[in-house]
């Protein structure tokens, strides 16, 4: 009981109740006030004009006339439950339809509210005490007991109402609670399951589209990216250990030979220059990890200014063409002008290089690697397409994972983390990689939302 | 030259300046951020060599705040192990000359070395350069060579330009990368050489006696010897 009185849902139900009991209370006792006073005066205005006609019969009669009207309005009004009594000036009765004087009257005029006795039920009367001329005294009432039933049957209703608010109240409760607090608690449930380590569950989603729904979208969207971080992070792991350990092993195996077998200066030197290109690829492997772990966690955002692509474009097409033509090749540069977003030029400018490194390595002689800058309607691409080998069907969904090195460029120089940080650069701008078929070779696509808005991005000075 | 070695790291200080000794420099050694404030602002030096992260109650970056503050201009050469792009302005934005990243080539950290010490003590205005029959006019931006001109794009002359005012001294490929053309990543194959291919065919190849040499493991020197 203590725990549903805690619940939120319940104690706002309880709260409706009793607003709802004030609130009708309130009501019907402004009804019952209205509508007693309304009777209260008609009854009085009766009792006050029957004795009036009855002084007036007295004035002008006698005492005999003041006893026939009397006599005469006890005939009429037997049904009326109306109460007549004349009595001389020491309460003896005269005439009227009441036996006797009635205690809870007093000496003095006035009115009265008696309880009556007829038919063995006591009835509330109201009754007019009036002093005629000649000490005579008149008792005029009404039976007022309609309307003590009325009030108690307006009471009675009221509780009835007052009782059956409360428990539609807490039904209403215990429903909203069910339908409501039923599912925040079904988040919590989950949320505590992924606080255990659950990370694969997912909050329900009833597809009503209400803000329970949108809540669980929202968290599940959460959920989701969390999810893929610590993927991340576990390929990054498993990644570091196996292609670090490789040239680490080479590096030990090599320094132990040394040990080992002790050659003549000359050699020795010549593993140990060997040792340090070992170390090299480790940091240089080491250096690219931490690279790609920055871009994915999204603190590279830091880095975003407007980046005037075409200058960009212009710029990794002149770093790299000597080393496209190194391989006989030609680069050829297809940039529009005036294309702006907002993103990070050292990360987009690396993404662009180590496509056209790539390409360089791949590129027949005589053959042509193209560098192109497009807007296509809210989309940017930067597109890189040599003739080479290219990526074969089977391997393309895998090119961009980490460490992945296809067939084709088995010999050639490199770690294979070239292309996943291209995707993650794109994926840090909102875009993506696509690894196409140039027919022959591979056109690989930056595909990057355009951003026209100016930049709010706070300006960083460049480095000289 | 006179240099003031900042560093925590035992082994690495003690490599470091073993290379400098023997590379004929004079090395004074600080082991925390206090230390190597006294020593920097109590004597001259050519050069410091500043370890970003200290112990001793005053980081790398608090050390070169202070010594500017206090009008000292002494080339600083920042070592440190964040790589980040905003880790690199927040220290040169200090008052750092150069940012070098941990674990680096030895030398990689001379070369860079040489390139602050000779960028401070050089003449302010030099219209023209020359290393031995090489000879580069600034203002006109003609090269000749043996007084035959030699024709050069405009980036071409730029990485001339660089090796010529670094001559005699070793240059390495990322120091032209980010002196040159502004690029401040590693691109994975070495794009430098490329460039430096070409420059030779121009500068080189028609010529007896080459200027430019690699040095393998380190980079480029332009020199005349």
């Amino acid at each position: 009981m203590s725990k549903l009185l805690r619940s939120t849902s319940v104690r706002l139900a309880l709260g409706y109740a009793v607003l709802f009991i004030l609130s009708s209370a309130l009501l019907v006792g402004l009804l019952w006030w209205r509508t007693a006073d309304y009777l209260d005066r008609a009854t009085e205005a009766v009792i006050v004009a029957d004795t009036q006609a009855v002084g007036d019969r007295l004035r002008d009669f006698g005492l005999a006339g003041a006893v026939e009207t009397v006599k005469e309005r006890v005939r009429r009004a037997a049904d009326e439950r109306a109460i007549y009594l004349l009595t001389d000036p020491r309460l003896n009765p005269v005439t009227g339809n009441l036996n006797a004087w009635p205690l809870e009257v007093g000496q003095r005029a006035g009115w009265y509210q008696v309880g009556l006795v007829r038919d063995d039920r006591r009835h509330a009367t109201r009754i007019l005490h009036v002093l005629l001329p000649g000490n005579f005294h008149l008792l005029v009432g009404r039976d007022v007991e309609d309307r003590v039933q009325l009030r108690a049957l307006i009471f009675n209703a009221l509780a009835w109402a007052a009782a059956a608010a409360v428990v539609l109240a807490i039904a209403g409760g215990l429903l909203v609670r069910r339908a409501t607090l039923g599912r925040i608690e079904e988040i919590n449930r989950t949320a505590s399951g992924i606080v255990r380590g659950d990370l694969s569950r997912r909050l329900p989603v009833r597809r009503s589209g209400d803000e329970f729904d949108q809540l669980a979208l929202i968290i599940n969207g959460l959920l989701e990216q969390i999810q893929q971080l610590i993927e991340g992070l576990q390929t990054t792991s498993h990644a570091i250990a196996h292609d670090l350990r490789t040239p680490l092993t080479e590096l030990r195996g090599r320094l132990e030979d040394l040990l080992r077998t002790r050659p003549p200066a000359e050699d020795a030197f010549r593993q140990i220059d060997d040792a340090v290109a070992d170390v090299d690829r480790v940091i240089e492997i080491f250096n690219a990890l931490l690279r790609l772990a920055e871009i994915d966690s999204g603190v590279r955002r830091s880095g975003f200014r407007r980046v005037d692509l075409g200058r960009l474009v212009a710029e990794a097409a002149e770093l790299y063409r000597p080393t496209v033509e190194e391989t006989q090749a030609t680069l050829a540069v297809e940039a529009a002008e005036g294309v702006e977003i907002d993103g990070d030029p050292f990360l987009i400018a690396q993404a662009v290089g180590n496509l056209l490194d790539n390409a360089a390595k791949v590129a027949p002689a005589g053959s042509t690697v193209t560098l192109s800058l497009a807007r296509r309607d809210d989309r940017i691409e930067i597109a890189v397409s040599d003739r080479g080998p290219g990526i074969p069907a089977a391997e393309k969904p895998r090119a961009t994972e980490r460490f992945f090195r296809g067939d084709a460029s088995r010999g050639t120089r490199g770690v294979g983390l070239g292309l996943s940080l291209v995707a993650a650069v794109a994926r840090l701008h909102g875009g993506a990689l696509v690894l196409d078929d140039n027919e022959p070779g591979l056109k690989a696509r930056l595909v990057i939302p355009a951003t026209d808005t100016g930049s709010l991005h706070e300006k960083r000075p460049t480095l000289a | 030259m006179k240099i003031l070695l900042v560093e925590d790291n035992e082994r690495v200080r003690d490599f470091v300046a073993k290379g400098l000794r023997e590379s004929g420099h004079v090395v004074d050694q600080a082991a925390n951020g206090r230390d190597g404030l006294f020593l920097a602002s109590s004597e001259t030096y050519d050069a410091i060599i500043l370890d970003r992260m200290l112990p001793g109650g005053i980081d790398g970056i608090g050390i070169i705040e202070a010594l500017r503050k206090t009008g000292n201009k002494t080339p600083i050469l920042i070592l440190s192990a964040l790589a980040e792009v905003d880790d690199r302005i927040k220290g040169l934005k200090a008052g750092g000359d150069d940012y070098l990243t941990k674990p680096f080539a030895f030398g990689e950290l001379m070369a860079r070395l040489d390139a602050l010490v000779r960028r401070s003590q050089r003449a302010d205005v030099e219209t023209v350069l020359s290393v031995g029959d090489l000879r580069m006019d600034l203002l006109a931006r003609q090269v000749t060579r043996a007084g035959k001109p030699v024709d050069l794009q405009p980036r071409e002359f730029k990485l001339l330009e660089y090796l010529m005012r670094h001559a005699e001294q070793a240059v390495t490929r990322t120091m032209l990368l980010e002196n040159v053309w502004d690029y401040h990543f590693d691109p994975q194959t070495n794009v430098i050489d490329a460039h430096i291919s070409k420059l030779r065919q121009k500068i080189d190849a028609p010529f007896d006696r080459p200027l430019l040499q690699t040095l393998r493991g380190v980079g480029y020197k332009l020199g005349a010897s």
